[in-house]
């Protein structure tokens, strides 16, 4: 293996001995052997081995990639990519407008981001997701289970409830109207105690907890490894007080940041962060933007700002690598999160009352 | 630094290297630096052969000068000029990506940086049917968008539809896509290409002829800062590959880069600092003609922030829908 030798995951005082002694690439290394490597630059054997065997690792992870090894690769060519992307479904946020803005709905394997103002309805959003993540296959959802770690503490279980009844209750709908086996099935485990006892909660009081708990969601993972949806409530919270070193915080986030990626591409799950606002005072105006700064920007892969019109409630796709920039409105009702009824529509069967349980039928669930 | 061995040339023993080892004389420099007449005395070893060796050595591991007129030639055979799929963006670089030089696209979140990456890809892959390789970090490749872009591009050109969607799955198949989400992955990830490139490297025209990184900054930011010199020592690692990359086999590397807001004056200036400023050549800044989010627009413009050919400053207008 021709690595060379600062390319490799080493303490940078190893790093730095070994530059002096002479050595350059992975492969002298390896045929030193530890006895040998040990006298060279004065370190004992056990640390001799350790470093051997990281070199090793990276070596051998190099050539089960040069041999096309599939397993934990990362590789593959576009149209491969394209056909596993059609594949895969979306998670719905029960809004048809702020669906099709999206492509569908909440991606997988994508980090989504939603800023907004205190009480625009972000952590409404996230509850909603934690349900719909788990609606069964045949009514259009993943069928996936909801890990939702929470930092700002407002997570509130009746409001769940009230989200998951409505979600089943609309699934009855569906099903009574549609007739076959498969949603009759799916209904008999698609029931409140079942939604609720999919969402795994964790509370997370500082960064530390927080990077802690995102560091160890791995192995939380591979023993879950149902888990379609990784909800961060609130990563604005715990960094943005009491930190005198903003480098730092940079460093912390965009480690964060890297760690999320990881995460949503190895689980094939989407996640789903939520974000302050903070007002840039300019030279004539002062406009609100979304908190933790510029670089912090770049760590989402979709942004949505939630804001106000006035009274109503409008969600702006503000960057997204397939889908153009584009405004909707929407509305929280008893039920959760749902589209804005048009007034004028809905006159033919229903009468003049708008019915709040049944949501205007598009394409999708005629499916 | 090589470190000196029995067998690197003939004339270099076992008994002459323990000798030298005791002086301590370890790696070829300290050899080549040492004064030689003062090394024979002190190990007892012959001072002609201590001159033969110095010579192999040298001639196996110093640099060769080159001639300005060879290198000119040599470049004008094989540096190729690549479209990027959008005019504008063509005139704004002297007609399209240069092969062998690095070249960065910085922008702020949303102004069009993983999109301008998709048309080159889209641009390279159908128009000149060369290989791209595309290292993503930020889980941004979305293949169903190259999808569109592919199609945009062909429906242009030819009239068949089933002609049409062989051309594009071909151009799907000739991006191949590696997700590295660290730096040590990155690094893994080019000395592997090199290993693959250089063995089937009878000609220097592979198959591969440009290399999208996006985006730079978010493998390195992590390492960065705080009282450690190592991740200064990593992103200069990654440039010495990435540029050797270029130079080696002819690739067009492309890099993106994040901006951050300058604290006491409150510009934007690219991310990763001044020691990455002097790596790439050519520098693309690119921003959304609207202040804020709250207008949405499928506009850019694109400024030429450094270059070696044209002057700094051009600005041209860039539609990424």
């Amino acid at each position: 293996m021709q690595r060379e030798v600062g390319t490799l995951p080493l303490a940078p005082a190893l790093r730095a001995r070994l530059a002096a002694a002479g050595f350059q690439t992975a492969q002298e290394l390896l045929d030193t052997g530890p006895c040998g490597l040990s006298k060279e630059i004065g370190i004992s054997r056990e640390e001799a081995l350790e470093a051997l065997q990281v070199v090793r690792q990276e070596c051998h992870g190099d050539a089960a990639r040069t041999a096309g090894g599939s397993g934990a690769t990362r590789k593959c060519t576009a149209l491969e990519l394209l056909e596993e992307e059609q594949a895969q479904g979306f998670i719905i946020t029960f809004c048809s407008a702020l669906d099709n803005i999206l492509g569908g709905g909440v991606q997988l394997t994508k980090i989504t981001e939603i800023c907004g103002a205190p009480g625009v309805g972000k952590t409404q959003l996230c509850m909603q997701l934690a349900v719909d993540v788990q609606i069964p296959e045949c009514f259009g959802g993943v069928a996936g289970e909801a890990v939702f770690i929470d930092t700002e503490g407002s997570f509130m279980v009746d409001r769940v409830v009230d989200i998951a009844a409505a979600c089943v209750q609309h699934c009855h709908l569906i099903a009574e109207a549609q007739q076959e086996e498969d949603h009759r099935k799916a209904l008999e485990t698609f029931s409140l105690e079942n939604i609720l006892s999919h969402i795994y909660y964790f509370r997370c009081r500082d960064y530390t907890e927080l990077l802690a708990q995102v560091y160890l969601l791995p192995e939380f993972l591979s023993e879950h490894s149902k888990v379609r949806l990784v909800v961060i409530d609130g990563i604005a919270f715990p960094f943005r007080h009491d930190f005198e070193d903003l480098s730092l915080r940079t460093r912390l986030l965009n480690g964060l940041a890297q760690q999320l990626i990881i995460i949503a591409n190895d689980h094939k799950s989407a996640v789903v962060l939520t974000n302050q606002m903070t007002t840039r005072i300019g030279q004539s105006q002062s406009t609100l933007v979304p908190a933790l700064g510029e670089s912090w920007g770049h760590a989402a892969t979709v942004r949505l700002i939630f804001h106000w019109d006035n009274s109503q409630r409008l969600a702006t796709l503000y960057k997204s690598p397939s889908q153009k920039e584009s405004t909707v409105a929407y509305h929280i009702t008893s039920h959760g999160f749902r589209d804005v009824q048009p007034p004028a529509v809905t006159h033919s069967a229903e009468g003049t009352e708008l019915n709040p349980r049944k949501r205007p039928r598009t394409e999708e669930e005629k499916q | 630094m090589v470190v000196l061995q029995a067998g690197l040339c003939p004339g270099l023993t076992e008994e002459m290297l323990q000798l030298l080892r005791a002086n301590g004389i370890r790696t070829v420099v300290d050899f080549v630096s040492s004064d030689l007449e003062d090394v024979a005395q002190k190990c007892s070893l012959s001072y002609k052969a201590l001159v033969a060796v110095r010579r192999v050595l040298l001639a196996q591991f110093s640099a060769f000068p080159a001639n300005g007129a060879d290198l000119y030639e040599e470049l004008k055979s094989s540096t190729a000029i690549l479209p990027t799929g959008s005019p504008s963006l063509d005139q704004l670089l002297d007609s399209g990506l240069y092969t062998g030089e690095l070249t960065e696209l910085m922008g702020a979140p949303g102004s069009g940086k993983t999109q301008v990456c998709l048309g080159i890809a889209a641009s390279v892959s159908l128009g000149l049917k060369q290989h791209v390789l595309f290292l993503d970090s930020t889980g941004g490749f979305t293949a169903s968008r190259l999808y569109q872009i592919l199609r945009a591009q062909t429906e242009d050109e030819e009239e068949q539809a089933r002609l049409c969607f062989v051309l594009q799955l071909e151009a799907l198949q000739r991006v191949q896509v590696v997700r590295v989400f660290n730096i040590y992955e990155l690094l893994g990830a080019l000395q592997e290409l090199r290993d693959r490139l250089s063995q089937q490297a009878v000609s220097s025209v592979g198959p591969l002829k440009v290399v999208l990184l996006d985006s730079v900054s978010a493998v390195i930011y992590p390492v960065l800062g705080g009282r450690q010199s190592e991740g200064l020592a990593l992103m200069m690692q990654l440039s010495r590959e990435l540029k050797t990359l270029a130079r080696e086999f002819s690739l067009a590397v492309v890099v993106t880069n994040q901006v951050t807001r300058d604290s006491s004056t409150g510009q934007l200036k690219p991310a990763l600092g001044r020691s990455w400023s002097f790596v790439p050549s050519t520098r693309v800044l690119l921003e959304s003609r609207e202040a804020n989010w709250e207008r949405a627009s499928t506009q850019r413009a694109a400024s030429l922030a450094k270059s070696p050919r044209q002057p700094a400053g051009i600005q041209v207008e860039l539609d990424i829908g």
